[in-house]
């Protein structure tokens, strides 16, 4: 971690968040020049309120995360992630699936709380598993997802649980294969050091008292909310600036093909953003209009990767494994959902 | 991440606690007012579903907890700077940058500065439905006719395999008046958004009203509409028409949106 390092991913993380603020306004201006004979000011109230919107209902998730992280940073030492996992890697992969149960998080929360684990010792391939898997393979999404569909359409809620953890774990075992630590994190997130606290270097983790812990836990979140706030305020942006600016019905237009239809929503729960315990009522929405299939990949795919997962995961991960991140979660919805298509009858 | 490095360059020799150390704790605790405002004041129900208000309470929980230690720590470093305690000063080492602090104001700045309005007609931008998907809580639906909302009635008309049955029935329904330029010049329509979670899924639905002196009425204005179903035509669909008796101004109601 040379000064010439540690300045070009600074340099490189600065631009690619101005770059995108940059396009957040310059959507922004769009909108405003396409709204039909509507003044700026109505404009910048209803994205305003759009913002706000999936700020409020996601900031309160963000913060558990990064609670939920602070909490391990203090209390959970290295010997018992090691230990709670079983030794056989593709069991352990397994495990990564389902850790979401004992780390209840949303894709805003997931990636503080991988982080973390990563810097505690968690397999690369359990780690990753954890971070596709976990959005959804939580409780709250579990009742979500349920209240949403377990009456209307069991089938996409059973879908889409059987789906995430097939999907999840593969990847796992793809990175399993293929990669170690350092080939595959951003420099500062394998060093002992990270988010920013050199108290975390200096103690060489033996438990901490109650309160102590429990004050270091609140310092490392509060660091941790600007560290990770930003991907979600730039995510919002965007979304609400897209929100604001292209019409549903042109989305929906696209809509009942098998193939064409399984693109939008992917497309969809890409640029939308929503927080995957909620993302089940939104599918709703289309569930007279878009093939079966479709709503599956949009809530298996939703929660794995979007824009502001995909901004957070720039933070973690070297730009390589961002892109696989991106593009394997997505071609496998993708042809999951081709398939169930045109194999399956709902 | 920023921040583990900067401290290498700049932190070193600074022996009392940054400006930005301050900006930071100032936007945790003015996060945790703002979400407290948007408690007290009721300006939540327009931006989520008023079922998922408790996230709110967390949030000052959480952000509140978060500033009150970032305070905490800036204070005692300032007692210990004070002291000549040269072995105690400042040593949080979290430089959160300017642009990043910046960016976490747009949402304490556009919730401040803009007036909080709930979504309107004019963010309906022509994509408004008639049509609703039934779902399994229609709990509204044993209760009296007369107390049903523009999403309960649409969810009836959804669920009927004749629409004729409404025919006559009574309505008393409040919403925004919408109207766009194919509708008749007799018709507008009484307009609800629905949001599940938070304004992101909202979904503009409307009955359509025929009411003749509806030229006096502004667009957005909030209405309460009485009347009777009759089934006609509308925009080239089947749909039990509510011919208004009475077309009454009311004020904005307090939860904006109706919640499936």
């Amino acid at each position: 971690m040379q000064a010439t390092t540690s300045l070009d991913v600074k340099r490189y993380g600065a631009r690619l968040v101005w770059t995108l603020l940059g396009l957040a306004f310059t959507g922004l201006v769009f909108a405003a020049a396409l709204g039909t004979g509507q003044d700026a000011v109505t404009i910048l109230s209803i994205f305003s309120t759009r913002f706000l919107g999936i700020f409020i209902e996601a900031a309160p998730f963000l913060l558990l995360g990064t609670l939920a992280s602070g909490v391990i940073e203090a209390f959970v030492t290295q010997a018992d992630v090691v230990r709670w996992l079983p030794r056989n890697p593709v069991l352990a992969t397994l495990g990564g699936t389902f850790m979401g149960f004992a780390f209840p998080v949303c894709e805003c929360g997931v990636v503080p709380v991988a982080r973390r684990l990563f810097t505690k010792g968690l397999p690369m391939s359990v780690g990753v598993a954890f971070l596709m898997a976990a959005p959804v393979m939580n409780p709250v999404v579990l009742v979500s997802t349920y209240i949403a569909f377990g009456t209307i359409s069991p089938a996409i809620f059973v879908g889409r649980f059987v789906l995430t953890a097939l999907i999840a774990t593969a990847i796992g075992l793809v990175f399993a294969l293929a990669a170690r630590p350092q080939d595959v994190l951003r420099p500062q997130n394998f060093a002992p050091v990270m988010g920013g606290s050199a108290e975390a270097a200096s103690t060489p983790a033996p438990r901490r008292a109650l309160l102590p812990g429990l004050i270091f836990a609140l310092k490392t979140a509060g660091d941790e909310f600007f560290e990770m706030g930003r991907y979600l305020i730039i995510g919002s942006l965007l979304a609400a600036a897209m929100q604001t600016l292209v019409s549903q019905e042109v989305l929906l237009a696209l809509g009942r093909g098998p193939v064409v239809s399984v693109l939008v929503m992917q497309m969809l729960a890409f640029l939308l953003s929503v927080c995957s315990t909620v993302d089940a009522f939104l599918a709703l929405a289309f569930v007279g209009t878009f093939t079966t299939g479709s709503l599956i990949s949009f809530l298996t795919f939703g929660p794995m990767v979007d824009i502001k997962s995909t901004l957070m995961f720039a933070g973690v991960f070297n730009r390589r494994t961002v892109a696989y991140l991106v593009v394997l979660p997505f071609l496998m919805a993708l042809f999951a959902g081709i398939w169930m298509n045109l194999n399956l009858s709902f | 991440m920023q921040a583990a490095h900067s401290h290498d360059h700049e932190h070193e020799h600074t022996p009392s606690a940054p400006a930005q150390a301050w900006v930071k704790t100032g936007l945790l605790l003015g996060l945790a007012l703002y979400f407290l405002y948007n408690i007290v004041s009721g300006n939540l129900t327009n931006y989520i579903n008023i079922r998922f208000s408790w996230l709110a309470y967390i949030a000052v929980a959480i952000f509140g907890a978060l500033g009150a230690v970032s305070a905490y720590d800036l204070l005692r470093a300032r007692r210990a700077e004070q002291a000549h305690d040269d072995h105690d000063h400042y040593h949080n080492h979290d430089h959160v940058s300017w642009p990043v602090l910046f960016i976490t104001a747009i949402p304490l700045l556009l919730g401040t500065l803009i007036p909080s309005q709930p979504l309107g007609a004019s963010a309906i931008d022509g994509n408004i439905s008639t049509n609703v998907v039934a779902v399994s809580s229609m709990s509204t639906l044993g209760s009296d006719p007369l107390q049903w909302n523009v999403l309960d009635w649409l969810r009836a008309f959804n669920k009927s395999t004749n629409l004729a049955e409404f025919n006559n029935q009574p309505a008393d329904v409040i919403g925004f008046v919408y109207r766009e330029p194919d509708f008749a010049e007799d018709t507008f329509m009484v307009a609800r958004f629905t949001i599940s979670c938070c304004v992101a899924d909202a979904n503009a639905i409307g009955l359509p009203v025929v009411w003749p002196d509806n030229v006096a009425l502004d667009d957005s204005q909030w209405v309460r509409v009485s009347g009777t179903f009759t089934l006609g035509a509308f925009r080239g669909q089947q749909i039990p028409l509510l011919v208004a008796t009475a077309v009454e101004i009311v004020e904005q109601p307090k939860h904006p949106y109706l919640y499936p």
